[in-house]
Formats: structure tokens, C-alpha cells, sequence
């Protein structure tokens, strides 16, 4: 590795056009702070014409925030130069896609619970995809024709009617990008592009990229990803608030060490299961309107087997998720099994959720902001969102023990919002594991994770589930999932396409390679 | 019909006017087993009678909804959100005969005619329940004599309702038992059960009776919740711009200061919206704000005797059968004024600009709790059903303001509310015309402080804190807050 602060030759096999050689962003004595710690030390960083970025490294180095600095939405000291083309077609603007989404209700407030899209309400909370993108075309000059190819190409033109509030994660992830690749902006800055993409969208995501890159699109993108366009040419990671290059792509490829951390006794007692049948659905069916969402669904848990539920984005893995976790207001006219009992029989939805520990893209996203970290992973013993009660000293002790052991100690009181995303994450698994419940549902847990935040998560997740709890766990990474799954699920259009049982990991990730090329 | 309040003795009239008990967390033990494998069928599938029925089955209780024939047929939106959560949904005929519940959560002009209807078709000893007490003790509704009457009114839009259930919380709630109507002596258990239901005993519940509720909701909502507001945000843009301030800043200033300002209001009542002030601004703020409840008292009375006496609902009945003449003439009214019409303009105001430069409202505000607050108080509403109706409240309404203007608000509250805040509308913007001529920039529109020297008088200031921190509002209102604590982060209507 070398550093940047210097100037340096590099080689490089595109071929360039005019302008090559000057510089299109320059960056110097860049200073952060954030709360005593120095985030950015006199950082420098030169972008020439024709160069695209990848910068990567571990959560909370600082990435996020040079990023915003470049685009002017975080306040630093030093200087950022953008020198824009004035000659070019595309707009003179750098723009930032954040790795978390944002939307208003049509009246322009934002109080929503993550359950709410499963809830059928005649009255339109929130805008439609169409009027969305109509009103950004318009805002930004743009021709709505232009937008038609990248929804289609990254399978979003069936979502054009759907409020924003019915989408998942991955789906609003697609709609950030549709804008950003629909605008072209002269700097492109992405901020986790790949997180809630299937495998399908994760390679056309990439030929966009490259297609937009040889328009004269200059690109950053911010991930810890190995599939990257083949447009990206320069590497960077930041190392003590410093920007180092780093010669090629075999960035992550090392293993991190095993996680030595003993694990707090409570959660090594086994369950307690009340019923062997955790889970069973007989033809199960959920529909809005015409659209059905989940077509005949039979499935069944026994108590400690370890499933993995895998599925293109939209097939309905959530929808299935929200089923058991008491969420969803379909359930009940639905021949539904959970914990031995049939869903509907006088059962609260608190009488369910008192067995199950949950996380989710969507949980996270809408989870209560004003809590602290303490009070977030305290929350997980009631199952709400946010603290409501006093502890008792027994629980709240079990609370220090597990933020200690997450390494969260001197953050404890912090509120959950002012943390970088990586480690909002790391609370709210603290929370989903807090009660040593007897199933564990993690819907993509370790998004927002680096490669040794999620490998230790995976090594605890392993241990846990030794001691006999049940698990369900989605996750579109093969690379990066626990050892201890057994059986596989994975739902295409609503549908069962896959029941079967994983004999070894690297067996699933050649079939899951044949399954994406069959999508295509 | 008469009016049920009217046919009470003086006795009786104190007594369920003083209904007031703010129930303890063990009082909701039992959970929701008084409604248990009983047929709940709630009556119209709206804002409360969708998040409510949601909130119900999850916890465990058996929920259907009835709606009117046109409804079913023309598959209306509330049919289309019963049954497209999965639950049952039928004509009267078919389900009321069985059920055990019915809860009434049509809109409260219908409720006679909605009443008139299912009535006949309840079963012996059923309970009939409602979310506002007007129709009983306004139009003076008689219910059948074997039926049981609750009434369950959470403190919040639908909406929130659901959104506190689903985190595991709640809203404030108000639960009653009509004296008339508890044959068997069940409806308190009921309405407790119903309470827990919906998540409401988490936020507090405040025992209450048909009376206090019906009598301090008119109160509150006609002066300070939406009256008051509305004339202070009209007087103040008039001000800015009669004075040569940006309209636009004016437009915003009044749009979103009320808000801003009112939620210093829900985290520490009344002391902490002055607190924000600087210490010349708070004196000043507390003297106009006295001036102010001087003006103000006779008319907050008279609204106060009007719905003591029944007045407010008879003239406002009357306007209903008069195809709401003068309702919509107020509504067409308050649409044409310049605050409405002018958009707020595209300018950055701060939060404490929001209170360095609108002291105005800030003195409105107080005038406005503390004396709707004294006035209920002094009819005989206890302390805590009038805290929860003026203090509490104002925020929420004032969030309705921030998103689209005086227009929005009207739009989500009741028509009563409405029709009352116009009401007081009408008669305080003269009220306060000589008040208005002596009020310059420096209270609307610009920073109070710019200019003025920083210091003040010590004894004015204890004495001014004094008055503010130990009215009884305030008192009532740590007492109150403290069970809503998790209120905190409610982003409301
Ligand atoms: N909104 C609040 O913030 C709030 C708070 C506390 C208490 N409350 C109380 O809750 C009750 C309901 O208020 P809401 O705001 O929920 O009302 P809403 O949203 O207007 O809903 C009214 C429902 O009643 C139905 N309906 C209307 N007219 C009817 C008639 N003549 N016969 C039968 N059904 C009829 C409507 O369905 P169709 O028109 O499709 O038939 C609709 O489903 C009121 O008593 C109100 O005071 C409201
Ligand atoms: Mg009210």
C-alpha cells in the first residue's frame, strides 16, 4: 500500500479521453472531528478525469463521512475542488446515494412503524413510485423515457404502482439508484450499492454502472463488495483518518480471526421449547387487491432446525417473515401454526413475539431513533420498539453483559441514531439475541456490517444456535452466512420453488450460482 | 331528545363532572380477559374504527365490523379496509344480533340515526361502547335499559393509535360507564379490558364519565386547542406584514413557529415553552400574556356556560339541519385568508428563532392553556380531564397546523371541534383589536432581544417564574407527563 498524500503514477489499462491527467476533484488537509475522536486527519485525496473510485474498509473509518464532506453535506475543515466539465451534457453536480432511505408521507411528516406496509389502508399515506419519479424528472429536467431502461433492467417497472411505504429495502435501494443513474451526474458518489440486491440486480446494477462510466460518469463507490464494475480503477481504503491507496481489488480477501470472546452465560442456556412445531403454514395465501404475494405456501419449523430462506428481492421472503413474527393482519385467515398454536385462537400478537428474536432491514430503518443504545437492546426483553419500563436488576445486568461483550461499552448512553449505521446494527442484534429466544429470524443482519463485524455475528449466531435454538436466516451473500444452517427454502413470485437440505456449505453456493443463471 | 346533561339535578350534574381517576398500572392486570371469546362488532371502518379493531384482534379478542348496506354494496373504501385485512364483515342484520360489543365509531353527526338502527337489533344485555360522549350526553340518547354503555376515547388520531400499539406502547385514553346504562355492573371491567386492548393502558388511563369527557372536549377544542390557535396565527401573519416583515417569513413563522413552540409544551408543560425565552423576553411574554387572559376571560366563560347550559350544541345541531349554513361559510372564510394563501416562503428559521422572534405566541399559548385550563377548572372538570384537554392536546393540533396551515387542521379535526373554533374565532379577532395595535415587531417577526439590554430586575423574575411554575397546570401536567414519558417521541397527526 501506499500512501496518497503523495503524488504517484499508476498504471492503468483504459484508455482515456480528452482531459486525462487533471484533476476533477481535489482534496486537501481534510479535518473531522466527532466527539473528541478525529475522524479525517489531513487527508488529501486527488481524482483525475476518468477515474473511478472504490473505497472500502471496516465500519466506522470515516468512509461515510469523506463522502458527504466531498458533496458538501457534512461540515469539515480544509478544502474539496470540484472541477466540473462546463462542456459537458451531463449536469455539473456531485451527487451522494445514501446507504439509507428516506421518504415522507404526502403530507410531509414521517411517522411510520415497519409493520405498516403489511397493513391494507384505503387512504394513500404516501406517494406512488410513478409520482415519485415523475416529480424528480421534473425537479431535475429529465426525460421519463430515459428512465424506462434502467427500470427495467433492474426489474422495477412491475413496482411502478406501489406506494413507497409498500417497498422493501432492496426495493428502495433500486429506487436511489434508478434517480441517481436516470440523472447522471458528473460525480457519482454510492454509499453500500449492493446492500438488499439479489444476485440478478447485483450484475445489472453493474452494466449500468459501466454504461453510465463511459458517458463520462465519474464514480465512487463505497462498499466492501469483490463484484464491482469492470469501470472502477483506483482503490483506496481510509487508515487512521488517512486516505491509502491500495494497489488491486483483493481488498477483504483476509480471514479475520475467530472471535475469542467468551459469550455471557445466559445465553447459554438452552430453550425451552413449549412445542416440537414452531412454524407451520398449510397453503398459505397473501394478496393487496390482485396482486398476490404469496401464492399456497406450505412450510413447516420444528423446534431447533436452522433454515435459510433465500429468494430474489420481491419474492415475498418479508411478507413470509412477518407471518410468523405476528405482524402481519393476513395471518389471520390463514391456516397458520405458530408455536403449537393456531394463529387467531385468542392469542396476542405480544404472545408470540415473547418467543421470537427479530432484525430486519425494514425493522431497523423504522426503529425508534431516540432511544440509547442501552435502552434499544434493553427494549428486546418486552419486544418493543423502544423502552418503556423499568428493568429489573437481573435483566438490566444481562443489558451490560451483552453490551460489553458487543464491545459497546462507552457508547451505552449514546442515542442509537447518532451511530454510524454499522454499528446502530450491532445494537439491534444485541437486541434480537437479548432474550435467548427460542427462534431467531435475521432477515439480512448483517447489512451495513464490514467483513469482520458480519464474520464474528455469523461465529455467534453458530454458537447459539449449538445450544439448540431455532434460527431463520435470509441472507442473499453466499459467502458471508453461518455454519450451522441445514435446510434451505427459497420462494420465487410468492411461490415454494426450493425445500431442501444443505449438506455443505459450498453445495449451496454452486446450486444458488445455477439458480441466478436460470432467473436470467 | 333532551339533553341528558339538562335532566340531571345540580347534585349529579357535580358529581359526574367530577369523574376523575387516574388509574393505577395494577388496575389493568387482568389484561383483556373481560372481553375474551366475546363478539366484538365495531361500527364503521374508519380512523378510529380500523386502528382500533387492528389494535384489538392483536391482542387477542374477536373482531368484526358492520357497515350500512350502501357501504358493502358500493364497496367503499371502509369495506375495502375491513376485508382487506382479513376480517369479517357484514350488514347489521347479520352481525349485530350476535355480538356482545357493539362499538360505535361512526363520525358523531350520524350517531343518532346509526344508534336509532342498531339498537333494535342488539341482544339482551349486550354493551353498546362509543369514542366520544357526545350523542349521549348532548342529544340526550336513550339507550335501552338491559344494554350496558362504555366509552373508550383514546387522546390521538387513528392513526397513532395503531403506531403506538405496534411499538408496544400506547396512547392516552379515557374510559367512562354511562350511570344510566351498567345493569349489570360489567362495563367498567369492559372498558378497562377495552383499554388494554388497544394499548391505551400503557400511556395512562383516566377514569372519567360521559359528562366530564363531552364537557371538556367542546371546551378544549373550541378555545385554546383550535380557536385560539387559529385567531393568534391570523393576528400574527396580519401583524408581520401590516408592519412590512416578508410575507413569506411571516407565512412561515406562523406555520411552523406553533409547533416548535408547543413542543417545548409537551416535554415540560408550560415553564418549558418560557424557559426557551431569554429572560426579557419571558417577562415580557408573561406580562401580555396576563394582559391577554384579562381580554379573554368573559369569552372563554361564555363558550364554557354554552356548553354547560347545552347552547353550543343546540345552535350547533341547528346549523346541521340547516345543511351546515354557516359551517361552510366560516370553512370558504378561513380558506380566503391571507395566511392561508400565502405559501411560506423559502427561507432557514432556526429553532430558537422560532421563539426569539415569535414571543407572541408564546404568550398566546400560555393565556390560552391557563385560562381554558382555570375556566373547566372552575366549572367543575376536574384538574387532570382538563389538563388532558387543553395542555396535552395543543401540541398535537398544533403538528396539524404545521403540515398544511388552518385549512389542514380543520380538515382533521371533528366537525364540532370546527364548527366551534370558528366560533371563537369570530368573536376573539375583534376582541383583541386594541390589544393588536400596540403590538410591534419586536413580538412578532423579529429577534425580542435584538437591541434591549440583557438584564433584568431579580425579584420580577422569581416572582415571574414563580407564577408560572406553580400553577396548577404544571402541577398536574409532571404528574401526567410522567406516565407518558414514552410519549416522547409520538410525531403526532
Ligand atoms: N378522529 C379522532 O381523532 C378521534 C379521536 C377520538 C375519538 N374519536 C371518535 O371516534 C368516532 C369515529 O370517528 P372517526 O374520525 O374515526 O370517523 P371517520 O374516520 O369519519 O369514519 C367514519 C366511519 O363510519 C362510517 N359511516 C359514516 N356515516 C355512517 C352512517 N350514517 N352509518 C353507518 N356508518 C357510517 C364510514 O363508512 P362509510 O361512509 O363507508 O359507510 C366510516 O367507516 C367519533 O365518535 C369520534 O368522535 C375520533
Ligand atoms: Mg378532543
Amino acid at each position: 500500500m501506499k500512501n496518497l498524500n503523495n503524488e504517484q503514477s499508476h498504471n492503468n489499462s483504459l484508455s482515456f479521453g480528452e482531459g486525462w491527467g487533471e484533476a476533477f476533484v481535489s482534496i486537501s488537509t481534510l479535518n473531522l472531528k466527532y466527539q473528541h475522536k478525529l475522524v479525517l486527519k489531513d487527508l488529501h485525496w486527488t481524482i483525475l478525469k476518468g477515474e473511478n473510485w472504490l473505497l472500502s474498509g471496516i465500519s466506522g473509518s470515516g468512509k461515510t463521512a469523506l463522502a458527504k464532506a466531498i458533496v458538501g453535506l457534512q461540515s469539515v475543515s480544509g478544502e474539496v475542488k470540484i472541477n466540473f466539465n462546463t462542456e459537458s451534457l451531463l449536469p455539473a453536480k456531485a451527487l451522494f446515494v445514501e446507504s439509507w432511505y428516506q421518504f415522507k408521507n404526502v403530507e410531509g411528516v414521517a411517522n411510520f412503524y415497519y409493520q405498516q406496509r403489511y397493513t391494507s389502508v384505503q387512504a394513500k399515506e404516501t406517494l406512488t413510485v410513478n409520482a415519485e419519479l415523475m416529480s424528480y424528472g421534473k425537479e431535475n429536467n429529465l426525460a421519463f423515457a430515459d428512465a424506462e431502461p434502467i427500470l427495467k433492467a433492474l426489474g422495477f417497472s412491475a413496482l411502478k404502482n406501489s406506494q413507497l411505504i409498500e417497498l422493501s429495502s432492496g426495493e428502495h435501494k433500486k429506487l436511489q439508484l434508478v434517480k441517481a443513474l436516470w440523472l447522471k451526474p458528473q460525480l457519482l458518489i454510492i454509499d453500500q450499492p449492493y446492500t438488499g440486491l439479489d444476485a440478478a440486480s447485483r450484475k445489472h446494477l453493474n452494466v449500468l454502472l459501466d454504461d453510465v462510466s463511459a458517458e463520462g460518469v465519474q464514480l465512487i463507490l463505497i462498499c466492501n463488495d469483490a463484484e464491482l464494475p469492470f469501470c472502477i480503477n483506483r482503490f483506496a481504503t481510509i487508515e487512521a483518518g488517512e486516505l491509502v491507496e491500495m494497489n488491486s481489488r483483493e481488498i477483504a480477501s483476509a480471514l479475520p480471526e475467530k472471535y475469542e470472546r467468551e459469550i455471557p452465560d445466559f445465553l447459554k442456556e438452552s430453550p425451552v421449547y413449549s412445542s416440537n412445531n414452531i412454524v407451520k403454514m398449510v397453503d398459505v395465501n397473501i394478496s393487496y387487491g390482485e396482486k398476490q404475494v404469496l401464492n399456497n405456501i406450505n412450510w413447516e419449523v420444528k423446534a431447533g432446525e436452522k433454515w435459510l430462506l433465500q429468494g430474489p428481492n420481491g419474492s415475498g421472503k418479508s411478507t413470509l417473515l412477518s407471518l410468523i413474527n405476528g405482524d402481519h393482519p393476513q395471518s389471520y385467515a390463514n391456516t397458520l401454526y405458530l408455536f403449537g398454536n393456531k394463529r387467531g385462537s385468542g392469542e396476542s400478537i405480544w404472545d408470540i413475539k415473547q418467543h421470537i428474536g427479530l432484525i430486519s432491514p425494514e425493522f431497523h430503518w423504522y426503529f425508534d431513533a431516540s432511544s440509547t443504545v442501552w435502552e434499544s437492546i434493553a427494549s428486546g426483553f418486552y419486544d418493543t420498539v423502544g423502552l418503556f419500563q423499568h428493568l429489573p436488576f437481573s435483566k438490566s445486568a444481562q443489558v451490560d453483559e451483552l453490551v460489553a461483550y458487543f464491545g459497546l461499552t462507552e457508547n451505552k448512553n449514546e442515542l442509537l441514531s447518532a451511530l454510524p449505521l454499522g454499528k446502530q446494527r450491532m445494537v439491534l442484534l444485541a437486541r434480537t439475541i437479548i432474550k435467548n429466544p427460542e427462534l431467531l429470524i435475521l432477515d439480512e443482519p448483517c447489512q451495513g456490517l464490514d467483513l469482520q463485524q458480519t464474520q464474528h455475528f455469523n461465529q455467534l449466531v453458530d454458537e447459539l444456535c449449538s445450544n439448540g435454538m431455532t434460527l431463520i436466516y435470509v441472507g442473499h451473500f453466499e459467502s458471508l452466512l453461518p455454519n450451522c444452517l441445514e435446510k434451505r427454502i427459497v420462494l420465487e413470485n410468492g411461490k415454494v420453488k426450493v425445500i431442501e437440505r444443505i449438506l455443505e456449505k459450498n453445495s449451496i453456493i454452486e446450486k444458488e450460482n445455477y439458480s441466478t443463471l436460470v432467473e436470467q | 331528545m333532551a339533553n341528558y346533561f339538562n335532566t340531571l339535578p345540580l347534585r349529579e350534574k357535580l358529581n359526574q363532572l367530577g369523574v376523575c381517576d387516574f388509574m393505577d398500572s395494577s388496575e389493568f392486570l387482568d389484561g383483556v380477559n373481560a372481553l375474551k371469546g366475546k363478539k366484538l362488532v365495531i361500527v364503521g371502518c374508519g380512523a378510529q374504527g380500523l386502528n382500533q379493531g387492528l389494535n384489538l384482534r392483536d391482542s387477542g379478542l374477536d373482531v368484526s365490523y358492520t357497515l350500512r348496506k350502501e357501504a358493502i354494496e358500493g364497496k367503499r373504501d371502509s369495506w375495502k379496509n375491513a376485508t382487506e385485512n382479513n376480517f369479517t364483515v357484514g350488514t347489521y342484520e347479520e352481525l349485530i344480533p350476535n355480538a356482545d360489543v357493539v362499538i360505535n365509531l361512526t363520525p358523531d353527526k350520524q350517531h343518532t340515526a346509526v344508534v336509532k338502527s342498531i339498537m333494535p337489533l342488539m341482544k339482551e344485555g349486550a354493551t353498546l361502547s362509543y369514542s366520544h360522549g357526545f350523542n349521549i350526553v348532548e342529544e340526550g340518547m336513550q339507550i335501552r335499559k338491559d344494554l350496558t354503555v362504555i366509552m373508550v376515547a383514546p387522546k390521538c388520531p387513528g392513526s397513532e393509535v395503531r403506531a403506538e400499539y405496534v411499538r408496544g406502547f400506547g396512547v392516552p385514553t379515557l374510559i367512562a360507564v354511562h350511570p344510566e346504562n351498567d345493569p349489570q355492573g360489567k362495563g367498567l371491567a369492559q372498558a378497562k379490558a377495552y383499554a388494554v386492548g388497544t394499548g391505551g393502558h400503557r400511556a395512562g388511563v383516566l377514569k372519567s364519565s360521559f359528562v366530564a369527557e363531552v364537557k371538556s372536549d367542546l371546551m378544549g377544542e373550541q378555545t385554546i386547542l383550535c380557536g385560539l390557535l387559529q385567531t393568534g396565527s391570523i393576528l400574527s401573519f396580519d401583524k408581520m406584514v401590516e408592519k412590512g416583515i416578508d410575507a413569506g417569513y411571516a407565512s412561515k413563522l406562523v406555520q411552523y413557529g406553533v409547533e416548535v413552540i408547543t413542543e417545548a409544551l409537551k416535554q415540560g408543560g408550560i415553564t418549558a415553552m418560557m424557559d426557551r425565552l431569554s429572560n426579557p423576553a419571558k417577562i415580557k411574554a408573561f406580562e401580555i400574556s396576563e394582559e391577554l387572559k384579562d381580554i379573554m376571560r368573559p369569552l372563554f366563560q361564555k363558550h364554557q356556560d354554552d356548553i354547560m347550559s347545552g347552547e353550543f350544541s343546540r345552535i350547533m345541531m341547528e346549523d346541521w339541519a340547516n345543511g351546515d349554513q354557516n359551517l361552510l361559510a366560516w370553512r370558504a372564510e378561513t380558506g380566503e385568508t391571507a395566511f392561508e394563501k400565502t405559501p411560506a416562503g423559502d427561507v432557514k428559521i432556526n429553532e430558537q428563532e422560532y421563539f426569539d422572534n415569535y414571543t407572541l405566541m408564546v404568550a398566546f399559548v400560555r393565556a390560552g392553556v391557563e385560562l381554558a385550563f382555570e375556566t373547566m377548572v372552575q366549572a367543575g372538570i376536574k384538574p387532570e380531564s382538563a389538563y388532558y384537554e387543553s395542555l396535552h392536546e395543543t401540541p398535537l393540533i398544533a403538528n396539524t397546523i404545521a403540515r398544511k396551515k388552518l385549512f389542514e387542521m380543520n380538515r382533521v379535526i371533528s366537525d364540532t371541534a370546527e364548527y366551534g373554533c370558528y366560533l371563537f374565532d369570530q368573536a376573539c379577532k375583534p376582541l383583541l383589536g386594541d390589544f393588536m395595535k400596540k403590538v410591534t415587531t419586536d413580538l412578532v417577526g423579529k429577534n425580542f432581544n435584538e437591541g434591549k439590554d440583557a438584564g433584568v430586575d431579580n425579584r420580577t423574575l422569581i416572582a415571574v417564574n414563580d407564577a408560572i411554575r406553580t400553577h396548577q397546570v404544571e402541577q398536574v401536567g409532571a404528574v401526567l407527563r410522567k406516565a407518558m414519558t414514552a410519549m416522547k417521541t409520538i410525531k403526532t397527526a
